[in-house]
């Protein structure tokens, strides 16, 4: 799966390109608005991440680039407008998402995945940790083929975690990706552990290994490790 | 002390004064006028007497005669040539009044005897016009009092009008409003130069107000960027296996640092944009249907706090508002209730048609009301929990939307109502 991140500001496109590529993705990278252009009319990409402000023109207007040359490629974009203005602009020009600055790397990559998994007309639809299974489309989870029964939060934790396997996950990240912006404000994260000790006692009593990990004093991971 | 009430204070005391002195000087012109009359009279007199006195002399007769008005009498003393005039220092009494005289004493040497005469006028008169002009001078004096006050008023209520006119508007300006204030051109040189005066200065404080709050939106765009930075190297650097705990502490630490950073930019951001009227209402809101759609977002930290939340929608508080900005009251209303509660606490929220109310049970005392909606000024025990803006928003979105939100506090309850502001 190839990328093309384009993004002026050297240290977050560094960032972006270091978490996608760990998670198996081929970066590319374009700094400004004409080499991304030119990158685009080159290359075939499967995501196109682009940030608003580009020096030499608009993110929005390489998402119509990229929509006027009939390209298959999922774009997200990413601002620091969080406007709804700006968001539906985005939609309109035919952007699949819009992440507004600051964003967690592993939220972006949730949101990569989920809409490479979208395009991926012909291909596998599913999600699989070794015997777990995941069907986005019905939100059903199996465990050496057994169906289980998951809440609509757990499934979501599950979904992440799997996305973002191998990877710690802080409390706020989580939170905010599967409660939204709105909770860090009403309370504190205790919450998460109720349902993460949840969802691991589904899986186990499914028959599936011990991946979820709490890793001491800052997450939790998803790993075979 | 109202300027009315100063300029006819000192229009009155010079007036006392200059009439004082017109008085003074009218009455000694007058009296003088009196005087000579009084005098010419006296010598018209005297010749008369004389006359008289000289052709009964002929005949052989000596006179001696001693009336109020009139003394003849011989007397041993050299004749004058000249008469004597002087204000008789003998009073008469008069029922009960003292009235002065004017008097003419003369020697004269009639058929070789010399006679004291003295004929004396009286000088009612002058008591008379002392009499009078103190009352004109009264009487002028009470009517000028009253020709001014009511001139004064008449003057301030119709010159003063474009005066009081600006002072309203300056007293009801708005920030946000200055843009329409015009101050009108009158037809008084000093009120024009007033309003100029204001006009350019409400242009001025607009004009700064809107820069302000540009700079205050585009500086808070722009350190997202940089938080984003920040939050994707901390992100990166905790997947190190190779931290120690310490580290990992340090980090998440500052990554919490940068997420309340990050809120704080997000919510004066809000503020600034509401400020900016950049929201504007689409369609009516139900806040009925808001408030259960964030029960069930913040279902996990209710029941975590086993809270008791009472809701009563029967009859729904809808309202124009931007969908945006009725996510954001209610999303802080509701937070706010949650955060603040204690454990197995209430929460009750009622929508009426007119208005809508949510309350919790707390153990925090009530919110001063001064404090209530400014801006940082959270309680300290919540320091870490808050931003401090939560109520700052909820005021400013009610204010933009001609909604006026109530707080009652105390007896461990804390409620907040929303009704439309009555026009």
């Amino acid at each position: 799966m190839k990328l093309l991140i384009i993004e002026d500001e050297q240290a977050l496109r560094e960032s972006m390109v270091k978490y996608l590529s760990y998670q198996g993705y081929i970066c590319e990278t374009a700094a400004d608005f004409t080499s991304a252009r030119d990158k685009l009319s080159l290359f075939n990409y499967d995501c196109v991440v682009v940030d608003i402000g580009l020096p030499g023109g608009s993110g929005l207007d390489i998402v119509s680039e990229v929509k006027y040359m009939e390209s298959k490629a999922g774009i997200i974009i990413i601002s620091a407008r969080n406007t709804l203005d700006d968001k539906l602009r985005g939609l309109e020009l035919g952007s699949d998402d819009y992440l507004t600055k600051p964003f967690h790397l592993s939220e972006l990559n949730a949101r990569i995945q989920a809409i490479l998994r979208r395009r991926n007309f012909e291909g596998n639809k599913t999600i699989g940790f070794y015997e777990i299974k995941l069907y986005p489309e019905q939100r059903k989870a199996t465990v050496n083929e057994k169906s289980i029964e998951l809440t609509d939060k757990e499934y979501n934790l599950l979904e992440y975690f799997i996305s973002n396997k191998g990877r710690v996950l802080t409390k706020p990240a989580i939170a905010e990706h599967n409660w939204g912006d709105e909770y860090a404000q009403a309370g504190d994260y205790d919450f998460i552990y109720t349902h993460i000790k949840n969802l691991r006692k589904k899986l186990l009593d499914a028959g599936s290994g011990d991946y979820l990990k709490t890793v001491y004093g800052s997450g939790y991971r998803f790993t075979d490790l | 002390m109202k300027l009315l009430a100063k300029t006819t204070i000192y229009f009155l005391s010079a007036m006392i004064a200059l009439l004082a002195i017109t008085g003074f000087y009218l009455y000694r012109q007058f009296s003088r006028e009196i005087k000579n009359r009084s005098d010419a009279e006296l010598l018209t007199a005297e010749s008369q007497w004389i006359n008289y006195l000289q052709s009964q002399a002929d005949i052989g007769t000596t006179f001696i005669m001693r009336s109020k008005e009139l003394s003849v009498f011989p007397t041993e003393a050299p004749p004058q040539p000249y008469p004597v005039i002087s204000d008789a220092e003998d009073y008469t009494i008069i029922s009960g009044t003292k009235i002065p005289y004017r008097q003419l004493a003369h020697v004269i040497p009639i058929n070789g005897i010399n006679y004291q005469l003295i004929i004396k006028n009286s000088q009612e008169q002058k008591v008379a016009l002392m009499t009078s002009f103190t009352k004109v001078v009264l009487f002028v004096f009470a009517g000028l009092c009253l020709a001014t006050l009511l001139f004064n008023w008449i003057m301030s209520r119709r010159l003063w009008q474009p005066f009081h006119q600006s002072l309203q508007k300056i007293k009801k300006a708005d920030l946000q409003q200055m843009k329409d204030i015009r101050f009108d051109t009158t037809e008084t040189y000093e009120f024009n130069q007033l309003n100029e005066s204001l006009d350019a200065m409400s242009r001025k404080i607009y004009g700064d107000y809107v820069s302000m709050k540009e700079f205050t939106e585009n500086a808070a765009h722009e350190m997202q960027t940089p938080i984003a930075v920040v939050q994707s190297k901390l992100e990166l650097l905790l997947q190190d296996g190779n931290l120690h705990d310490e580290q990992v502490q340090s980090v998440l630490q500052a990554e919490d640092a940068l997420n309340r950073l990050s809120r704080l930019n997000q919510g004066l951001l809000l503020l600034a944009k509401i400020e900016n009227n950049q929201f504007i209402a689409e369609g009516e809101i139900s806040f009925a249907v808001i408030t259960k759609k964030y029960l069930s977002q913040f279902s996990e930290l209710i029941q975590q706090k086993q809270l008791e939340a009472e809701t009563e929608f029967t009859n729904d508080f809808k309202i124009p508002l931007h969908p945006l900005l009725a996510d954001s009251l209610i999303s802080n209303l509701l937070g706010n209730a949650i955060k603040y509660n204690y454990q197995g606490g209430k929460i009750r929220i009622t929508t009426t048609a007119h208005s809508y109310d949510i309350s919790n049970t707390s153990e925090l005392d009530a919110i001063p009301a001064d404090k209530l909606f400014k801006r940082f000024s959270s309680s300290p025990e919540n320091n870490t929990k808050s931003n401090g803006l939560g109520l700052a928003i909820v005021k400013k979105i009610a204010d933009a939307n001609n909604l006026s939100v109530l707080y009652e506090g105390g007896n461990n309850m804390h409620s907040f109502t929303i009704t439309r502001k009555r026009n």
